[in-house]
């Protein structure tokens, strides 16, 4: 077994350090880079842009260059995130949290490369996790039916509570009116259209993307402008770029399990790794000294990014061994290795081992060229900060509306981007935090559309839920954590903690 | 000169450069980027075979041939989309099923005609779908699986990935026609459904034949037929659920190229001779080969027009009788 892993290994490193193989690595990783970087111009569209450039390459090094942009952009994704507070990326909507308290106190620098860190350790561990447990992990993920991933978003949903700093009751309300947003579009059992007012663009449901994008970034450019130009703090307090010991000891602990969390959900297919950074950071607020968090805790910027990186790596699981893709981007890799005559699934790691150990390597490899091209570039972005609002703004809100724009070609959806930044601007002014409100959207749907699944297969029946054994575990994790929220002593502790 | 006769002149001379053009652009089209809109999301097959064949244009046309993804409302926006656009053969479809047999019943109303507002200029792939179980499931052939339905009534369902799909109405199909109870249970998007069928959770599925072909190569899905007339060239040995019991039971996930009506016919004829000659290339071959079909006979616009009415006829009985209904 492990002579066959190095053996594999050896075949995998042999064809990813190919000098070809290397260039298209560094290309797709440089790619991902800037597209991660760029708000709203996500992976997605330029993987599709990019699929017929792959037909004229050989399989290995399409798969290795589109595999590159996915990762490429993780890691750019949280430089906007913590710029500018604009998430990208469905992953990075928690850095804005505490990446973006720490860049408005000068620390935008150690922010960026403690996220760099993060991702580098996460990848490599992610990366071994796949080569070496790929198969029983995909049986795992299989165990998941209907009734365990609604127990699963109860548990993420009760767990929702800690990410308000503010009122608790404002969270609740928060996430309730998240969780309506999550209902508009196609009812997917009766394939009714609910809440689209007969607009056929809502009928697919609100992107997340564009509510993410205006709740967080327009409403902070918004709530800047209104202040004028007083920056001060942002730039003449920049205390060094690089992390200090102190905030390499302090996230060491949220990093690794960061990375533990994200390489367990993102197995799994149904939006498992979109919960990995919400999951880790509701989980390192659970534990140490939490006063720190949404005021520039750097573990709250090391726990997610690593956990968003670990769940992108190993998402590829699924992907690879069962030919199931867990998000868009991966169904796109399907496309890419159908077109190159590969059918993804079970056989592919036994007919095509070069292929399947190929591109465990090169993720290592693509991942130590992140991390050496991220590090440098961390003065040139925090220098960014330094452009004047009448310059910088403009652009942001330009890339912004292209990216969203890029999103399914539709002019509508940048309106709704424009509605959605007015929004966020009102809760701004009401002192209600946008994060609850993100959580229950990605969660309303499917929580509904599992519930209604599970019930369906049970023929009515609501017991599965306690006496399948994981959903009933999870469901008491859940029961336990709102006892725990609930309990007196603890919500005193938990006011002193959070009350701004 | 009168300000009517200048009026006049001018009008004329207008109309003349414009007929001009006219002639000019049917005879070197194109001139301009080509644009092909998807219905869909970028991914699927159709997406990827719409982005084959742009490639194949691109290099026989020296002209940039550009995929747009405008996917919603099953594909009705994406269609709607070309439906009013200029019929000058520089925005194209790749309609499916869906946009054009399916959702007119399905949805009630649609924002556009799918036979008065299109040309249908070429069929790209007929797609064979294929009745897979999950191992567990004891019945080994269609005739077995009607069987254990009648005898355990509830116990069997099958998964699609939406409602208003292929997957569904075959599924639906097959109970009208064997008379037998199946609980169909919807998905978003095909790879979950998938996910439950492999997990057991489901027990069957009417799939793409390319998408389950893996899982059932690996032993994790039992293939027991196939959803077409004739047998798949994929694969031969498989019989179809007509032959197994079923007579005349006939389904296909299709897609084509089409264009806005009244679009010059020396535009369609050149459109359909170059993508005709594009499927019929060898790479273009084995793709179709992978996706369990073949590049169609007698591919002209007349026959796809003849093609898509009789679908749709077909499909608006099996969405009538399966009493889906998306309003």
């Amino acid at each position: 077994m492990e002579f066959d892993l190095i053996h594999n290994l050896g075949i995998g490193f042999g064809v990813a350090l190919s000098w070809q193989n290397l260039m298209y690595c560094f290309f797709g990783v440089v790619l991902g880079t800037l597209i991660g970087v760029l708000p709203g111009i996500g992976p997605v569209a330029t993987i599709a842009m990019l699929l017929p450039v792959t037909f004229n390459l050989s399989p290995i090094s399409a798969l290795i260059m589109l595999a590159g942009i996915y990762y490429g952009a993780q890691y750019g994704g949280s430089t906007t995130a913590i710029l500018v507070n604009i998430p990208g990326e469905s992953s990075s909507v928690i850095t804005c949290l505490d990446g973006y308290a720490m860049a408005r106190q000068g620390r935008a620098g150690p922010a960026l490369a403690i996220a760099a860190i993060g991702s580098f350790f996460a990848g490599c561990v992610a990366t071994v996790v796949i080569a070496l447990f790929a198969p029983p992990l995909a049986e795992v993920a299989l165990k998941f039916g209907p009734a365990e991933y609604f127990s699963l978003m109860i548990l993420g949903l009760v767990g929702a509570t800690v990410l308000a700093h503010g009122s608790l009751v404002k969270a609740i309300a928060m996430t309730l009116l998240g969780l309506l947003l999550g209902l508009i579009g196609t009812d997917v059992n009766s394939g009714i259209a609910r809440f689209s007012f007969g607009l056929p663009e809502l009928s697919d449901g609100i992107g997340f993307v564009i509510v993410a994008m205006g709740v967080f970034g327009f409403a902070e450019i918004i709530t800047n402008l209104e202040q004028g130009e007083s920056r001060d703090v942002f730039v003449n307090k920049v205390t060094g770029l690089m992390p200090t010991w102190k905030d390499l000891k302090d996230s060491s602990g949220a990093i690794l399990r960061g990375t533990a969390l994200g390489s367990m959900l993102g197995i799994l297919p149904g939006g498992g790794a979109l919960l990995s950074s919400f999951a880790a950071y509701t989980l390192e607020k659970k534990i140490g000294d939490t006063s720190m968090f949404g005021k520039g805790e750097i573990r709250g910027v090391a726990a997610p990014e690593s956990a968003n990186n670990a769940g992108a790596q190993t998402s590829f699981i699924p992907l690879l061994t069962l030919g199931i893709p867990s998000n868009p981007v991966m169904a796109l890799m399907i496309g890419a290795m159908m077109i190159q005559g590969i059918a993804p699934g079970p056989q592919v790691m036994t007919e095509r081992p070069e292929l399947f150990w190929g591109m465990i390597a090169s993720m290592w490899i693509g991942n130590l060229m992140l991390v050496i091209l991220n590090l440098p570039l961390i003065g040139i972005w925090v220098k960014l900060l330094t452009v004047p609002y009448r310059l910088l703004y403009p652009s942001i809100l330009l890339f912004c509306c292209v990216g969203v724009y890029s999103l399914s070609n539709a002019p509508f959806d940048v309106m709704l981007t424009a509605v959605f930044g007015l929004l966020g601007y009102i809760f701004v002014k009401l002192e209600c935090e946008p994060a609850p409100l993100i959580l229950g959207f990605i969660l309303g749907p499917l929580m509904e559309e599992n519930l209604r699944r599970a019930m369906l297969l049970s023929r009515g029946d609501a017991t599965v839920f306690f006496t399948k054994p994981i959903s009933g575990v999870l469901l008491g994790m859940a029961i336990v954590l709102l006892l725990i929220t609930l309990a007196p002593t603890v919500r005193k502790t938990r006011e002193v903690a959070f009350q701004e | 000169m009168s300000r009517w006769s200048r009026f006049t002149l001018r009008s004329i001379v207008a109309l003349m450069l414009a007929l001009g053009c006219t002639t000019a652009s049917a005879q070197s089209y194109p001139t301009k980027p080509i644009r092909l809109v998807v219905p869909y999301p970028a991914g699927g097959p159709l997406d990827i075979m719409a982005r084959a064949i742009g490639q194949k244009l691109t290099e026989a046309w020296n002209q940039p041939v550009l995929i747009d993804n405008r996917a919603g409302a099953g594909g009705n926006i994406g269609a709607d989309l070309v439906a009013k656009s200029a019929a000058d053969g520089y925005t194209l479809l790749m309609g499916a099923v869906a946009t054009h047999a399916i959702n007119p019943t399905l949805y009630g109303k649609i924002p556009y005609d799918p036979v008065k507002d299109f040309t249908p200029v070429a069929l790209v792939a007929q797609v064979p779908n294929i009745l897979v179980v999950n191992p567990s499931v004891p019945a080994r052939s269609v005739r077995e699986l009607i069987e254990l339905a009648r005898e355990r009534p509830g116990y069997l369902n099958y998964g699609s990935g939406s409602t208003g799909s292929t997957g569904h109405l075959a599924g639906e199909l097959f109970k009208t026609m064997a008379g037998v109870q199946m609980v169909h249970i919807p998905y978003k998007g095909g790879a979950p459904a998938m996910a439950d069928l492999l997990s057991g959770q489901v027990q069957l599925m009417f799939d793409n034949l390319a998408n389950a072909l893996p899982n059932v190569k690996a032993g994790r899905l039992r293939a027991l037929a196939v959803t077409t007339l004739a047998r798949a060239p994929a694969m031969p040995d498989l019989p179809t659920i007509a032959e197994s019991g079923l007579p005349g039971f006939d389904l296909t996930t299709w897609f084509g190229v089409m264009v806005p009506a009244g679009t010059p016919p020396e535009i369609v004829t050149r459109l359909n001779a170059e993508i005709v000659r594009a499927l019929n290339a060898t790479d273009m071959r084995e793709r179709l080969q992978k996706m369990g079909t073949e590049p169609p006979a007698n591919n002209t616009p007349e026959h796809f027009a003849a093609f898509i009415r009789t679908e749709a006829t077909k499909y608006a009985k099996v969405v009538k009788d399966s009493g889906a209904r998306v309003d």
